[in-house]
This record gives structure tokens, sequence and C-alpha cells, in this order.
């Protein structure tokens, strides 16, 4: 050094003496000096940071802030008017805006996630009340079949048991059940007799069990003897009385329809007793249409 | 004491050294990588990340000016800016896809959820 540099001693002590005045000036500066704005902006993004979401989320990023911020607050102090402090505040400035932005996009990454899994959840949910309903359906459609097996086999019985009591047959009308008159009224008369009920319930089992919409018509016939008015009229209304007897045990009274045929369409032979007996009769007719 | 001496001109040395600043290429490359990367994420799509981004590239061409004035040390802080504000559009950009993402990604539930 000394052979480099050839400064006299007081020269020496003069610069030596000016680095310590310049020094204490500085220094008594630093403490005066007003923070340039940037430095302030700086210090106020570090502390939005360092207080905020980031603190948690980018604590790495804070930190490289925090670093930057230092660089520039030991600049000041040492070189209070030095426009690197501008800088390098500006750059400190950056950094904690930059831990801001990194916590936002981690906090947006994992709003992203929830809400992801949240999908994932409904769609598994929506799969599941479908399994669900789909099994309720089917449960139902089980029970609905049994329910119908169960009804058509009452039906069968219903039917069967009728059969016993009376002549069921399939005609071009549909299913026509007959009944003797002999059974149901006394001679020239349209009230139903005690036994005839007990008969007719059965009868109304039967219909009740069978199509719900078929109609129901009820025909009343008498033999040729006496009036053809009179036998017409009697006719109607012992078709009426078993016709609102079935009504009265459950029958939808518009299926139903009582019609008078009188002596019409005999089945026997009117010259015989046995076959006037036979002609004597109520016809109850299930046909596949309304009744109206 | 001739050590003590010898030790008060260190300040008058390190000041002549300051005059040959080295040209800072490698934070020039750094800080144009910088912008590359934002501009690849579509920077110009966020206002906020686009103005950092447009911030980053007037540095650069005030660094390069300095560069060739040969102020490295003007070049060089300029740089660190370009750096700081290139980074912080390119997280700006990151940050807004992700809110979008959020946003498509909890429209799409609330969709679920209400179509259930």
């Amino acid at each position: 050094m000394k052979t480099k540099i050839s400064y006299s001693r007081s020269a020496l002590l003069v610069a030596a003496l000016a680095a310590s005045v310049a020094c204490l000036a500085g220094v008594a500066g630093c403490g005066a000096a007003i923070p340039p704005p940037e430095l302030v902006a700086a210090r106020t993004a570090y502390k939005k940071a360092a207080d905020g979401p980031a603190n948690k989320e980018s604590p790495a990023q804070v930190h490289e802030a925090q670093l930057a911020l230092d660089v520039a607050e030991k600049k000041w102090a040492e070189i209070p008017d030095s426009a690197e402090v501008k800088d390098l505040a500006y750059v400190a400035q950056r950094k904690a805006e930059l831990a801001e932005a990194t916590a936002d996009t981690s906090l947006a990454m994992k709003q992203k996630d929830m809400s992801e899994r949240g999908a994932q959840q409904a769609q598994v949910d929506a799969l599941r009340s479908t399994q669900d309903q789909l099994t309720k359906t089917k449960e139902e459609l089980e029970r609905e079949k049994q329910r119908r097996a169960d009804a058509e086999k009452r039906a069968a019985q219903a039917m069967a048991d009728l059969q016993k009591i009376a002549a069921v047959k399939q005609d071009s009308r549909g299913v026509v059940i007959t009944l003797s008159g002999g059974v149901l009224f006394k001679t020239g008369e349209s009230k139903l007799l005690p036994a005839a009920m007990a008969q007719l319930n059965q009868v109304a089992d039967a219909l009740s069990g069978n199509n719900p919409d078929a109609t129901i018509e009820v025909d009343g016939y008498t033999d040729n003897q006496g009036k053809d008015a009179t036998n017409r009229e009697l006719s109607q209304k012992r078709a009426t009385s078993v016709a609102d007897y079935i009504v009265s045990r459950g029958i939808a009274k518009d299926r139903v329809k009582a019609v008078g045929k009188g002596s019409d369409s005999p089945i026997a032979d009117n010259t015989s007793t046995e076959g006037r007996a036979q002609n004597r009769r109520v016809e109850i007719v299930v046909g596949g249409g309304a009744a109206k | 004491m001739k050590r003590s001496r010898s030790l008060l001109f260190t300040p008058f040395i390190l000041a002549a050294c300051g005059g040959s600043f080295p040209v800072p290429t490698e934070r020039l490359s750094s800080a144009e990588g910088g912008t590359r990367t934002a501009h690849e994420l579509n920077a110009e799509g966020d206002p906020q990340a686009a103005l950092h981004l447009k911030l980053a590239n007037e540095q650069i061409e005030k660094a390069k000016a300095a560069m060739k004035n040969d102020d490295n040390k003007a070049a060089d802080l300029l740089l660190q800016r370009a750096s700081a504000d290139a980074e912080l559009s390119v997280q700006l950009a990151k940050g807004a896809k992700a809110k979008a993402d959020a946003q498509a990604a909890q429209d799409r539930a609330a969709a679920l959820r209400g179509g259930k």
C-alpha cells in the first residue's frame, strides 16, 4: 500500500478528519431525515403482507420481502439521500405485493379444490339419489305387481264362487251372469228376497274385483205370461232393484244401468213350467266401456 | 499506525471501483425471461398484471439505454425493478387464472347442487 499510494502524513490526517466529519454529519442526518415515499410505501406494503393471509399462505415470499426491505432500510440509514434507496424500496414493495398475490393465488386454488370436491360430492349424491329412487320405483312396481296378482286371484276366486250360485257365460255382449228370478223375487214383486242379497253380495264382490271401467248392465226378464207392458214394467223394477243393491255394495253408480226387457229373448220354452221359470231371470252383463 | 492509516483509503478505493460496474447481462436476461413468462400467461388479460408487465418492459428499455451509455449501475437498479415487476405480473396472471378456475368450479358445483 505504501509503495502504491504515496500520500503525506498531513494529507492523511486531513482526509481522516474530513471522512469523520462527513460520517458524523451523515449519522446526524439519518436521525432527522424523512424517508422517501417509496420506502414508506414499501414498509406499508410489507406490513400489509405480513399481517394478512400471506403470512400463512406464502411465508417464503414474505420473508424475501422482509430481506428486500431490510436492504432498502440499511441503504437509507447509510445514505439517506441516495437515489438507490428509492430503487431498493421499489423492489421491496413489489416483493411484498408478490407475497400477497401468491397468497391470493394459493387461496383461489384451495377454493377451486374445495368446489371441485363439492361438485364431486354433488354428483355422488345425485347418483345415490337416483339409485334410491330406482330402488323405490322397483319396490313400488313389485308391490303393485303383487297387488294386481292378489286382486286377480281374488277376482278369480270370486268368479269361481259366483259360478257356484249363478250361470256365468261369455257372449258377444261380454260376461253374462244369470240369476234365477225365483231366487231373487217373489212372484209378481220386485223387492229382493233376503236369500237374494247373499247371492248378490257375491256378485258384487266378483264385479268389484274386475276391471273398474267395465260397464255393468242389469237386464230384467219375465216369462210371456200376462200383459207385455206389465211384464216390461216388472222387469224394469226388478233390474233396478238388483242394480241399486250392487251399487249399495260398492259398485260405482255410473257404471251400472238397469234395463227392463220384459219377455224378450227367452232362453227356454215358455210353454213349460220349467222353461218359464228359466225365462224369469236377471242377467248382469259386464261389458268393456263406461255405461251411459 | 501504518495499517490504520492505509484503511482510511478504503472508501476512496471502493468509490473508484464503482465507476467500472459490470454489465448486468444476467439481470437483463432474467428480467426479459420474466416478461416473456408473464406474456405467455396472458398477463395482458388482467389489468393489474398488464400494468406491471408494462412497467417491467419500460424499465428494461430504460436499462438498455443506460447500458449503452455505460451507466451499468443505473441499468442494474432498473433491471432489479423490472424483474420485481415482471415477477409480480406473472403471479398476478396466475392468480387471475386461479380465481377464474375457482369461480368456474364453484358455478359447476352450484349447478350440480341446484339440479339435484
